[in-house]
């Protein structure tokens, strides 16, 4: 894929459900109510992609059917909206939080979701967490709260809370753990960037931080590079080895609100809140691709599993819909 | 005297005098009953009026002191902190008298004919518990809170294409430039006659001094390309503000603008479905075809010139607690409600933490004025 870029997906097919013709890597937007209101949060496991968004359902569309048909709707899920939604590795647990507060813990069985009753988030509900990362086995739920502070939960043992990183006090709106589950990085409205080491409970070191508010932040798959993004629109990547920047990523002129790296650390994906999505790459701190799909906020981007050799990504936000991206592989 | 009067006065009366009464008998218990519309009913919207209203049945609440001597009883409430008493007993006590206060204050008011601010400190106490009080003593009796003479301050400014008839019968213009007026509360005999305008603005502004620019150097001189004709009024609204009667008519165009902030968002709630504490009169003072012009955080975070963080203000403690409350208890901001737009703008508010305020559009190119022309001809189009 080195040189060929993302390129935007024009092609029109027709929808499965109603037989009227729509663009290809779009939801039907006459068949398929995605979501009434803002989509603000997304996750992907190998088959599926969750959403949450203003209204109290999560959805669920299969991502191994070209179509991107419904295949669930959790009604009543969070009665006030839900702000985040996070899958672990295999496919198997989900955890979300509402505007009200609230966690509530999900299992996957035969592709169906339900609430998991007998795995508790304990008392996590209670600390103003705002923004949750989840283990890639699923037992530990990482969150930093409004208040800025950083709690571990074992999701397997009640809900205990295991580890507890304090900071300066700013809003903590992002975080994130490395896949190796060493360390956890988290953003905050200050434009504060802290990565928390697992095992020793310490700061490895400080990082300099951004000057406006952080959005997001995203540890690269092998764990070498941590981004961060915000209101200052640049990315920034830090190396989690020695706490130093290495590289600034300009080109968006708005607010970056997610980020997500491709599964090899070759590609960056980034949303802004004036509806760019841009793919980044890594070795040659380039972008490669600009979609502008819409002029309205792109609250989440997430890359989707490999299909075989064909890689793609999905972007959603204020435009209510979902939007999905396929590597053109004929080149 | 009006009907309305005669009904507080012998209300009044008889609650004071039984009062005494009581307070003269050595083991006398003065009580006091209130009629209160059930807050826990459920609110739903009235699909005809759109309204919000209320199923719920009211309760009576009886205040009263339980003590053997009443007389000690109130002279403990001035040395509160002296008591011995548990906290809940001391909380009756405060709030039997602060009843009795707010029913003096308010016959003191009838008497002389003042209208009294319930936010007077040298009146009342506690805001929020007289302001309940108060209100439950209109229901009780069955009148209009503004027919006890005691009314939230100031309420709020009127200018434009309109004329006020004042009690003698005399019709006063207030179209002309750097000409205002407060608007007459509804116990006044003046009267707005806004029978010639086409459309209403409703700003709400909580600032002191009031922008007065704004109407003078602005509005009322300019007259708006995209209007349908070229009438203009504005109205400068508090927030406390619970509705307005005089300006119901549904046949006008009405549009809002008001921070990007959940007081704005709530006071635009309140003028297009009505307020939670008055579900039994909202029917009569919403204002369904209310139009939303901001101010919106996208409007915010793209309009703003680059750099300028002073246009936007983080969310405090209490802000984000407000908009959780608003989500939870108000069926105006459900997700099976009337208002999606709404219910999604203040979820970005808790997830940008931020708002904003009507201020900020001084600065921008085209002012104020320019930016609420541009939001209008938007209406304008049709089918919107």
């Amino acid at each position: 894929m080195a040189g060929k870029a993302l390129k935007d997906v024009k092609s029109l097919n027709t929808c499965p459900g109603c037989g009227q013709i729509k663009r290809a890597h779009v939801l039907c937007p006459h068949c398929v109510e995605t979501h009434p209101t803002d989509i603000f949060s997304l996750a992907v496991t190998n088959k599926q992609i969750l959403s949450a968004s203003g209204v109290s359902a999560l959805k669920v569309h299969s991502t191994a059917d070209p179509d991107f048909p419904l295949v669930q709707s959790i009604d009543e899920a969070h009665k006030l909206g839900c702000h985040h939604v996070v899958t672990d590795g295999n496919g198997s647990r989900s955890v979300s939080v509402g505007f009200g507060g609230e966690i509530r813990v999900w299992s996957c069985h035969d592709g169906n979701w339900s609430e998991n009753k007998t795995v508790s988030a304990g008392n996590a509900g209670s600390t103003g967490v705002w923004a949750i990362a989840l283990s890639g086995d699923g037992q530990y739920l990482a969150g930093v709260s409004q208040d800025g502070h950083i709690r571990v939960w074992d999701l397997d043992a009640n809900g205990e809370q295991i580890r507890y990183y304090e900071t300066k006090g700013s809003f903590g709106t992002c975080i994130d753990l490395s896949a190796d589950g060493r360390f956890i990085a988290s953003g905050h409205e200050n434009g504060s960037v802290y990565i928390f080491s697992t095992e020793t409970g310490r700061m490895p070191f400080s990082l300099s931080g951004l000057v406006k508010p952080v959005r997001a932040v995203a540890f690269s798959p092998g764990g070498k590079f941590l981004a961060a993004a915000g209101d200052s629109n640049v990315i920034v990547l830090y190396d989690t080895s020695s706490g130093e920047q290495v590289a600034n990523l300009p080109g968006h002129s708005a607010w970056v609100l997610s980020l997500s790296w491709s599964h090899t650390g070759e590609y960056l994906l980034s949303g802004s809140f004036d509806g760019k999505v841009k793919v980044w790459s890594i070795d040659t701190r380039t972008c490669v691709a600009t979609h502008s799909e819409t002029e309205r906020a792109v609250w989440n981007v997430k890359w989707l599993p490999k299909i075989g050799k064909s890689e793609g990504f999905a972007t959603a936000g204020a435009s209510r819909s979902i939007s999905f991206y396929r590597e053109a592989t004929g080149g | 005297m009006s009907t309305p009067l005669r009904q507080v006065k012998r209300y009044i009366n008889e609650t004071l005098s039984s009062a005494f009464d009581e307070l003269s008998k050595p083991d006398g218990r003065p009580a006091i009953t209130l009629k209160r519309s059930s807050r826990n009913a459920s609110l739903f919207i009235n699909p005809t009026s759109r309204a919000l209203e209320s199923s719920g049945t009211d309760t009576y609440i009886t205040y009263s002191w339980p003590g053997a001597n009443t007389f000690e009883a109130w002279k403990f409430s001035i040395h509160i902190d002296s008591l011995t008493l548990p906290r809940v007993h001391i909380l009756i006590l405060i709030t039997i008298a602060v009843v009795f206060r707010v029913l003096a204050v308010v016959a003191d008011a009838i008497g002389t004919g003042v209208v009294v601010s319930k936010s007077d400190p040298a009146c009342f106490g506690t805001q929020r518990i007289v302001d309940t009080i108060v209100d439950d003593l209109a229901y009780t009796i069955g009148v209009d809170r503004s027919a006890l003479n005691v009314e939230a301050a100031a309420k709020g400014l009127v200018a434009g294409y309109c004329s006020l008839l004042t009690k003698s019968g005399e019709t006063m213009d207030v179209q002309l430039p750097a000409k205002d007026c407060l608007v007459p509360s509804s116990q006044d005999d003046r009267e707005l006659n806004i029978s010639d305008a086409s459309w209403v603005l409703i700003i709400e502004k909580e600032v002191q001094p009031l922008p007065y620019d704004l109407i003078t150097e602005t509005h009322l001189v300019h007259r708006p390309s995209t209007a349908d004709s070229q009438e203009v009024i504005i109205i400068l609204e508090r927030p406390q503000e619970k509705g307005f009667s005089s300006l119901s008519d549904k046949a006008l165009r009405f549009y809002g603008l008001v921070d990007n902030d959940p007081d704005g968002m709530a006071i635009m709630s309140i003028y297009k479905y009505g307020s939670m504490a008055h579900t039994n009169q909202n029917g009569r003072l919403n204002i369904p075809c209310l139009w939303w012009l901001g101010l919106r955080t996208s409007d915010v975070v793209s309009g703003a010139p680059s750099n300028d963080d002073r246009a936007l203000n983080r969310l405090t403690v209490r802000d984000r607690t407000k908009i959780v409350t608003m989500l939870s208890n108000n069926p105006v901001w459900a997700a099976e409600g009337p208002e999606l737009e709404w219910r999604a703008e203040l979820q970005q508010m808790l997830m940008l933490n931020l708002k904003a305020e009507i201020e900020i559009l001084y600065d921008w190119d085209g002012g104020l004025e320019g930016w609420i022309d541009q939001k209008m001809a938007g209406f304008s189009l049709p089918e919107d």
